[in-house]
């Protein structure tokens, strides 16, 4: 066991994650939402029994959040696209009169709904942000209807910075097409967030939080934006540990 | 709340500190005004860097939101008085 430590230590990290570690940092993740962003929905857990008899991992499974609403409307587009997320019961007590189906669409108070789920990618290691997106009526929104509503900087920034890029694929669990943020940058840049801080790896703190700082990021792609608290408990053990390794000189 | 005027307006000090093999800036610490958002670092490192693919975080553990104000950041992860910003240019994916 010593030997392995020792290995580690030596060893830089390649900003990956074994499958038991992500859903270790799933569910601090998970926990630490709940706490500081109480006004959203939680992320649920969602275990999948691995269907293949050999190599089965009893925590296997991915964190899902369904039903956000995203309201198109025409004013603040661009401003604050994080302001657009609405949970669908905030939307229905907003509106305060039953909503009828017969009647026309307002097109300044559209609504879509987007499902978000984190996958445990094991081709790459890493964590993947899967999503779909549906109108009221339950059809499927197209890519180019998905990024109108992800208009403003996060356009800006997909476009360009190159640490990914959407692309439409089979769901690993549920086998139908969602759409995805290619992982095959995530690795280098989780390399970089957590770069310069050796004290992280020992003591497993970057397992834990890996999602929240990989969310920090993956987030802003989608306009999901983490409450200010929830980084700090990130920081603050960073700079705790900051301290100790390098004591002031004066 | 009286009108503030502009001295009253609280600066803070960024430190850009560079990664991997991202240029280092001639004068890497500046004053900012803390009601300005973190976009306004953002931008101000492209158009110094010529380099429209930049990957900026903060505190080695997280990635600002552009949205966010700067004296919120510095607050929260403000250390010995300023904030320190990491940024590379993204070389292994770009």
């Amino acid at each position: 066991m010593d030997f392995q430590v020792a290995v580690e230590d030596i060893i830089p990290w390649d900003g990956t994650l074994s499958v038991s570690d992500f859903s270790l940092s799933a569910r601090t993740f998970s926990d630490k939402w709940k706490r500081f962003n109480p006004s959203f929905p939680s992320w649920l857990w969602i275990p999948c029994p691995n269907h293949h008899l050999v190599s089965s991992h009893k925590e296997e499974g991915y964190l899902s959040l369904e039903n956000m609403c995203h309201i198109q409307s025409n004013e603040e587009e661009e401003t604050n696209i994080s302001l657009a997320w609405k949970e669908e019961s905030n939307i229905l007590l907003q509106s305060g009169e039953p909503f009828d189906d017969a009647t026309l669409v307002c097109p300044q108070h559209e609504v879509n709904h987007y499902d978000f789920h984190i996958v445990y990618s094991p081709s790459y290691r890493v964590p993947v942000l899967y999503f779909r997106s549906y109108h009221s009526d339950g059809q499927l929104l197209q890519l180019n209807e998905i990024e109108k509503d992800l208009a403003g900087h996060y356009a800006k920034l997909r476009s360009e910075s190159k640490w990914t890029f959407i692309t439409h694929e089979e769901h690993p669990y549920l086998n139908r097409p969602w759409y995805k943020l290619h992982p095959c940058g995530t690795s280098d840049w989780m390399k970089l967030l957590f770069h310069g801080d050796p004290s992280l790896n020992k003591n497993g703190s970057v397992v834990e939080q890996y999602l929240v700082s990989w969310f920090s990021v993956i987030g802003q792609v989608v306009g999901l934006k983490l409450p200010m608290e929830m980084l700090n408990t990130v920081a603050s053990n960073n700079s705790y540990t900051l301290i100790h390794t390098f004591p002031k000189v004066k | 709340m009286s009108v503030e005027s502009p001295s009253s307006v609280r600066k803070v000090v960024v430190h850009l500190r560079a990664t991997g093999d991202a240029p280092i800036l001639k004068q890497s610490k500046f004053k900012i005004a803390g009601t300005d958002k973190f976009a306004k670092v953002i931008d101000f490192l492209r158009r110094q860097l010529h380099r429209e693919t930049l990957f900026v975080y903060v505190n080695s553990a997280f990635s600002p939101n552009p949205d966010e104000l700067v004296i919120d950041l510095f607050n929260n992860f403000g250390f010995d008085g300023k904030l320190v910003v990491n940024y590379a240019c993204s070389m292994a994916w770009g």
